[in-house]
């Protein structure tokens, strides 16, 4: 089963806002739980969590410096 | 999937330092943190991120611009048995407190004759490289470590980060925990990624006052602190590319300083470049270099060279500051005119 790493839609209110990929605190191919903090996004100097949405292995789609916004898949775990 | 990581646990330095301010906060209750926006809004660096929730405004203080109250109260604080982390945002603020940190904070000690101790931490941002101009960009680390009475560290990456301040808060002694903004994980800082690594959840420490090899070579010794080290790491790849095997020491602490790893290594390879995103002249680089040639400058097959920040008060322009800011390509044409 594959799942989504998503950008997810309350973190802030602007559908239209830019936010970029500022770490990725798990490895590209790295075993990771649900619920473990994953990755940090940025906007307009605010950071926010982002945390696997499963136990599996990640596999990083967007890189750090990447623009995403609102739904955007930045990875998956399988 | 049996082999792949369960325990990783990358932290940013900014994480880092929260996540040993926490622990420490937890294990002993006179250990506190004061200073601009580190409450709520979790340090505009992010290294108090948590702490308010979790303690409450009695133990995570904001104050006002007035550093050298807050910074004062800090010293008062300590020698009454306290433990305080203060935090001077930007290092480029000292002038107006430096009073309470090497008149008060480094020499209580001395002046009460060894009757009283100022075990407090003073966390402070250094470095530029993101157009924040000569107010919010500077290193000083030489002006720190220049003046006697308080240990100075600044770490690479987030274990040593952890293990640093850890170590910063359980010493007797007053500790400067200088750390880089673009090494913090923060993004609008620029970001090195080399500085988010494997840490440990467990409390441990970092010996203040040991530097490390963080890359064993032959030919030169590259030696830097913070971003420094992450700049001589990039040149060492690319000095390998052409087949230069190039050791490379992190100091970790400028006070005490440990010169003989330094020594042990340029003994070795006979080459010395020295990294330092301070200012060029009467700094970190001079230190080193001379601790080298006092100590047996027939271990030298070249000059030493330096790698270092202009003697300009650093420019807002990028590419101005760009200019002035130490790369991997500048050590590489240092070691090329060797």
């Amino acid at each position: 089963m594959v799942t989504d790493v998503k950008v997810p839609q309350d973190f802030w209110q602007d559908d239209g806002m830019e936010a970029v990929i500022t770490n990725w605190l798990a490895s590209d191919g790295a075993k990771v739980r649900n619920g473990a903090l994953i990755a940090e996004i940025m906007v307009e100097k605010s950071q926010f969590e982002i945390t696997a949405p499963a136990d599996g292995v990640l596999t990083i789609g967007k890189q750090v410096d990447d623009i995403v916004r609102k739904g955007d898949v930045i990875g998956k775990i399988t | 999937m049996l082999d792949q990581p369960t325990n990783e646990r990358r932290l940013t330095i900014a994480r880092a330092m929260a996540e040993a301010m926490q622990q420490e906060m937890q294990r002993d209750p006179t250990v506190f943190v004061m200073g601009e926006d580190i409450a709520g809004f979790g340090g505009i660096f992010g290294n108090t991120r948590g702490l308010f929730d979790e303690f409450g405004k009695e133990r995570v203080r904001d104050t006002p611009i007035s550093e050298t109250g807050f910074i004062s109260a800090a010293v008062g604080a300590a020698m009454d048995g306290m433990r305080p982390v203060v935090e001077l945002m930007f290092v480029d603020f000292f002038g107006v407190c430096f009073d309470a940190i090497y008149n008060q904070m480094a020499k209580n000690t001395y002046f009460a004759g060894g009757n009283a101790s100022v075990p407090m931490v003073l966390m402070t941002s250094t470095g530029g490289g993101y157009s924040d101009a000569g107010q919010h960009s500077q290193c000083l680390y030489g002006t720190f470590a220049h003046l006697p009475g308080m240990k100075v560290v600044s770490p690479s990456n987030a274990y040593d980060a952890k293990g640093l301040m850890t170590a910063a808060i359980r010493d007797d002694n007053p500790v400067v925990y200088m750390f880089h903004k673009q090494l913090q994980g923060m993004g609008w800082l620029g970001t090195e990624a080399g500085a988010t690594v494997n840490t440990p959840e467990e409390d441990y420490t970092v010996e203040i006052g040991k530097a490390k090899v963080v890359r064993a070579g032959t030919d030169v010794t590259l030696v830097g602190l913070a971003m420094g080290v992450h700049n001589a790491l990039k040149a060492a790849d690319k000095l390998a590319e052409d087949g230069v095997s190039a050791e490379v020491i992190d100091l970790v602490s400028l006070v005490p300083l440990d010169r003989e790893t330094v020594i042990n290594s340029v003994a070795k390879t006979g080459r010395l470049i020295v990294v330092d995103e301070d200012y060029h002249s009467y700094g970190v680089s001079g230190e080193i270099i001379a601790t080298v040639t006092e100590h047996d400058i027939s271990k030298l097959k070249a000059s030493p060279a330096r790698v270092t920040f202009p003697d300009v008060p650093i420019p807002y322009a990028r590419h101005m500051e760009q200019f002035c800011l130490p790369n991997p390509d500048k050590i590489v044409a240092a070691y090329r005119k060797m």
